[in-house]
């Protein structure tokens, strides 16, 4: 495209590699900071949403990687990429001032590799404990459990006020200066990490006047399980079967986007039986995860029935997966090359009475949830995200659809068998807590159009190409996204041509969903924080990872 | 018609003629309060009961099932094992006022409890002011909470607590307003006297439209005052975990939750006996024969068939609706019942004066 | 005059949401009293309860001691300890299954097992009642005692 190639032409000291709609720009460390406000800043085409900051150890050096896309033509992504050579205190510049959801990435890349982010007023570890020892995700990382031993006694609270800012004063020393998160005298409440809407080991630390918030500050790490680091160390066909476990209601949709991601790599044929299940399976399980979160939601709001309806109707989902897939939660489905083994026989029957049966219900849902005044009124006017807000905080999914920004992953790369079938990507401008509910209803019953015109028409064929019986990638770094029922899931894989990857990471939809209730549930009474919570949906476990 | 008055009228005679009135008397007050003590206990087993049953055949489940026919002795198995439910002693709490709150929110539904008429004679104090002594004496109940929230020295039980203040002192407003509509159309404060007043037609059905406005606006306040249903803020599960009585444990939280649902009861049975003519059976003026059938079902059926009607009333709301936010449900009495309820009155004087 | 349209509608509101309720009231209930109809319903076929290794009437299987489950098992759930004896047709010596190790307690199902087996020798089973009292009673032998190969059909 000639804008991002005039933008790219600005940046003198960038390397630019092409590939299709990805360019991949490396440039030095000083001008991180001068490519990243060039190209948020620019009036043409801002790239105004950052997917996600990948940290990445090459053995000598250290680095992150920006991927960046703008959401007037989301189609194109940009790479921008950075390295360092100081391994002992990596520092490189913040890009928290350009993009909000900069602010949980950049931690998250501090917490794993070390790498000091300056000005960034928050350089507390964002998973694991701050008094842990080393930097995980490094390749020269010492795993030895005595140097970082099962800890006995509760995380110091005081560490986890205690914000950290690195930056280089004028004769080029580093100084750290510190911070206290919240004053002395407010009254702050810790929800979670056991509390009974939290969705999971989730921990906000709230600063309340009376009924009202005035502050939150997420910590997260409570079920962190190393999965990214795990990966390393597992061949690609065994890697799946934990992103089943990452995000646990929208696993099948993450799998399948790892998938394809291996499967581009490799240049596999995947025959259009197999994309066909992949899709209608992917729509069950957003009908899934959608019910399940409009249920959690209500029940956040104190409508228990109304979850307990939400379950009683995601069960005969379940059930469907169980006779097609063999599991429930965790299907265990798609595999590299197409879907584990063929669909039963009376999975197409099974469908088609559950789609008249989900219309019927989701009508009752409405009568009795939306319609009802005390939730109408709860909702409405309560937790405005703007589009600008969304697309910086990189609110994806409903949520930020309800905010009025298209980011359908479905609509801007069609994969699987998406271009066969016509459904609307639901839009509403709103931005409120009422919108992004009923958002969720709506695209339940758009993934219900899919699902009947796809159900009647999968092609014959294999559904499971041959692959090698040792899977190697070529070198290289791979990408793909997809549209997870929580937002959108990035796979991002650095292979050096091993069976074992060298880097992957997973964008988690979940987290900036967080970061974003940050944001908007500030001046809001708790009653509306845990609404909100329910609202945007986010699961514990994805942001764990 | 079979009143249980013969029963404690020959009781009472009976024990008149062997003893002086004096021991008689404190004999009588004794079995009262036995009486009164273990009709609560086994209407708060029942009520347990039937709340998990009905909440679970509305969320499409069967609910207890297991202990006994149809899980009847659930309840009291579940009494069982939170009378043996160790009592964690909790360091940094007021350990006079922590354990002095659950008794006065559970005396306050006793005394409550008490006043209630079940039947003609089955009544332990009829007051000549008994209307303003339900009011006064259960409106007693929110020091008890206060008092848990504050002295639990936590910060959900202390939100809840005040949560909790607010609510319940701005609910007393429209339900005594409510009930003063009545008091109006019968002219007495005296519970036994109103039940007589209605042997003809029910006080919805005498009093007319304002009467019927008064029952709603009773019901939604009677409902918001026992802390449950789309009214649960002080408690709000989802929120502040389990509000005023978080730090609670074993017979001390026993305490809280069977004076919630004997409150339940008694706004129920409040609610029949001013409105819908307590034990009185079903007359229409005129129809002898069937006045006649009517009068066949003893009064105590009465009694507690309008009382459990107005319960699962109760149950539906509350296993129907999200709970409110603390503003909606301060406007909603501020802005909507305490008006409505005052122009009722006015509405109900008017409706005394012509009709 | 609007004040009293919106009590009145939010009431018909609140009528329709409680007809909702009341109608699941009397719906048909979806709770599955599980002990009770226990072998009455059956999960499905494909469900993965537990590995099994099917043996045939003459107690022989089909697993040659490869390894491949063990090495695609992401857990290290399968543990194939193997012996080596000689053949009497041949007088060669031969790597035959001594001992097919299957630690359920660490087991995700993910089926890569049975998916990469060349021989088909293991598959999933329905049975999924897996508690024990004790840890190690989740560590199954899946081999029978003095099985041995199948010869293979021609």
């Amino acid at each position: 495209m000639k804008v991002i190639q005039d933008l790219l032409a600005q940046m003198p000291y960038a390397e630019v590699v092409r590939q299709d709609k990805t360019y991949l720009v490396t440039v030095p460390k000083e001008q991180l900071y001068a490519a990243a406000s060039l190209l948020k800043n620019n009036e043409k085409l801002s790239f105004d949403y950052l997917n996600d900051i990948v940290g990445i150890d090459n053995g000598d050096s250290l680095g992150a990687v920006y991927i960046l896309s703008a959401s007037q033509f989301p189609s194109y992504i940009i790479r921008l990429k950075t390295l360092t050579d100081d391994r002992e205190q990596p520092t490189m510049d913040s890009v928290i001032d350009l993009w909000l959801s900069a602010d949980l990435y950049e931690r998250e890349v501090h917490d794993f590799f070390g790498i000091n982010f300056l000005h960034n007023p928050d350089m507390r570890r964002l998973f694991l404990r701050q008094d842990w020892k080393g930097y995980p995700l490094r390749k020269d990382y010492d795993a030895n459990p005595e140097l970082n031993p099962i800890p006995t006694e509760n995380e110091n609270l005081e560490a986890m006020e205690d914000l950290p800012t690195v930056d280089i004063d004028l004769n080029g020393k580093r100084r750290e200066q510190h911070q206290k998160l919240f004053e002395k005298e407010e009254y702050v409440v810790n929800f979670g990490p056991q509390h009974p809407s939290t969705h999971g080991a989730l921990h906000l630390r709230v600063s309340l006047d009376g009924e009202i918030i005035k502050k939150i500050d997420p910590n997260f790490g409570y079920i962190h399980r190393g999965i990214e680091k795990m990966c390393e160390t597992y061949t690609y066909p065994q890697i799946p079967h934990l992103i089943d476990r990452m995000d646990y209601l929208s696993g099948t949709i993450h799998r399948h986007g790892y998938c394809l991601a291996v499967e581009k790599a490799l240049q596999l044929e995947v025959s259009d039986r197999a994309h066909y299940i992949r899709t209608i399976i992917d729509e069950l399980t957003r009908i899934a995860s959608h019910l399940l979160g409009w249920g959690c939601m209500a029940n956040d709001m104190g409508a228990i029935t109304a979850f307990i309806y939400g379950m009683r109707d995601r069960e005969k989902i379940m059930d469907i997966f169980e006779q097609t897939c063999g599991g429930r939660l965790m299907p265990n489905y798609s595999c590299i090359g197409g879907v584990m083994h063929d669909i039963h026989p009376e999975f197409q029957k099974k469908v088609k009475a559950f789609v008249p049966y989900m219309r019927k219900m989701l009508k009752e849902d409405h009568i009795l949830f939306t319609g009802n005044p005390i939730a109408r009124d709860r909702m409405d006017g309560v937790g405005y995200l703007s589009k600008e807000q969304a697309i910086s905080l990189g609110a994806t999914g409903p949520t930020g659809r309800a905010s009025g920004w298209s980011n359908d992953v479905r609509k801007i790369e069609p994969y699987a068998a998406y271009r066969h079938a016509d459904f609307k990507e639901m839009l509403r401008s709103d931005g409120l807590t009422f919108d992004r509910y009923v958002i969720r209803l709506d695209e339940i019953e758009e993934s219900l159009k899919i699902i009947e015109q796809l159900i009647d028409n999968i092609p014959g064929g294999a559904c499971c190409a041959k692959t090698k019986a040792i899977i190697k990638l070529p070198e290289g770094e791979f990408f793909q996204r997809v549209e997870g029922s929580h937002g959108e899931f990035d796979v991002f894989i650095s292979s050096k041509g091993e069976k074992y990857p060298w880097r992957v990471k997973f964008r988690s939809p979940c987290m900036t969903l967080v970061n974003t209730l940050k944001h908007i549930a500030v001046g809001g009474k708790i009653a509306d924080l845990i609404m909100l919570g329910g609202s945007l949906d986010y699961v514990v476990p994805c942001i764990d990872r | 018609m079979f009143h249980l008055e013969i029963i404690t009228k020959w009781l009472d005679e009976f024990l008149r003629t062997y003893l002086l009135d004096g021991w008689a008397l404190f004999i009588e007050f004794v079995l009262i309060g036995v009486a009164i003590l273990a009709a609560y206990a086994v209407l708060a087993l029942i009520l347990i009961w039937l709340e998990r049953k009905v909440c679970a055949f509305f969320q499409c489940r069967l609910g207890p099932n297991r202990v006994g026919p149809f899980g009847l002795l659930q309840s009291v198995a579940d009494m069982i094992k939170i009378l043996l439910k160790e009592l964690i002693k909790i360091n940094k709490v007021d350990p006079f006022l922590f354990r002095t709150a659950m008794f006065l929110v559970i005396i306050a539904s006793i005394c409550t409890f008490g006043a209630l008429p079940f039947d003609k004679g089955i009544q332990a104090v009829d007051f000549n002011i008994g209307v303003f002594y339900l009011l006064a004496v259960s409106s007693l109940g929110v020091v008890g909470i206060l008092i848990a929230g504050w002295s639990s020295n936590n910060k959900y039980t202390l939100i809840g607590a005040m949560r909790s203040g607010a609510q319940l002192i701005s609910y007393e407003l429209s339900c005594g307003l409510a009930l003063m509509t009545i008091v109006m159309l019968s002219g007495s404060l005296q519970l036994s006297e109103i039940v007589a007043q209605q042997s003809y037609a029910w006080n919805i059905f005498r009093g007319g439209i304002p009467a019927i406005i008064a029952l709603i606006i009773y019901l939604i306040a009677g409902h918001a005052e026992t802390n449950r249903g789309p009214f649960d803020l002080p408690e709000a599960e989802s929120e502040l975990t389990a509000g005023y009585h978080t730090e609670y444990s074993g017979i001390q939280f026993g305490f809280f939750y069977l004076a919630e649902y004997l409150n339940m009861f008694i706004i129920a049975a409040i609610a029949s006996t001013l409105f819908l003519g307590g034990w009185m059976p079903f007359h229409i003026p005129g129809w002898a024969g069937f006045n006649a059938v009517m009068d066949l079902i003893p009064p105590v059926i009465w009694f507690f068939g309008k009382t459990f009607a107005c319960i699962f009333l109760a149950l539906w709301v509350r296993w129907t609706m999200p709970r409110l936010r603390i503003d909606q449900l301060l406007n909603l009495e501020w802005k909507i019942l305490m008006p409505l309820s005052l122009i009722n009155i006015i509405l109900m004087a008017l409706w005394i004066i012509y009709v | 005059m609007e004040y009293i349209k919106n009590i009145i509608i939010g009431l018909w509101r609140l009528m329709q949401g409680m007809y909702i309720t009341l109608l699941n009231l009397i719906r048909k209930k979806v709770t599955e009293q599980y002990p009770e109809n226990r072998g009455k319903v059956f999960p499905h076929d494909r469900m993965r309860g537990e590995l099994l290794m099917p043996h045939n009437d003459a107690n022989e299987h089909r697993c040659t001691a490869c390894g491949i489950c063990q090495m695609n098992c992401p857990n290290g759930t399968i543990e194939v300890i193997s012996k080596k004896i000689i053949d009497e047709a041949t007088g060669k010596e031969k790597r035959v299954l001594d001992k097919y190790l299957y630690n359920i307690g660490s087991c995700i199902f993910c089926a890569l097992c049975t998916e990469s087996c060349p021989s088909n020798a293991i598959e999933w089973s329905n049975h999924f009642e897996h508690s024990v009292y004790d840890r190690s009673k989740l560590i199954n032998q899946l081999n029978k005692e003095g099985s041995s190969l199948m010869k293979k059909e021609k």
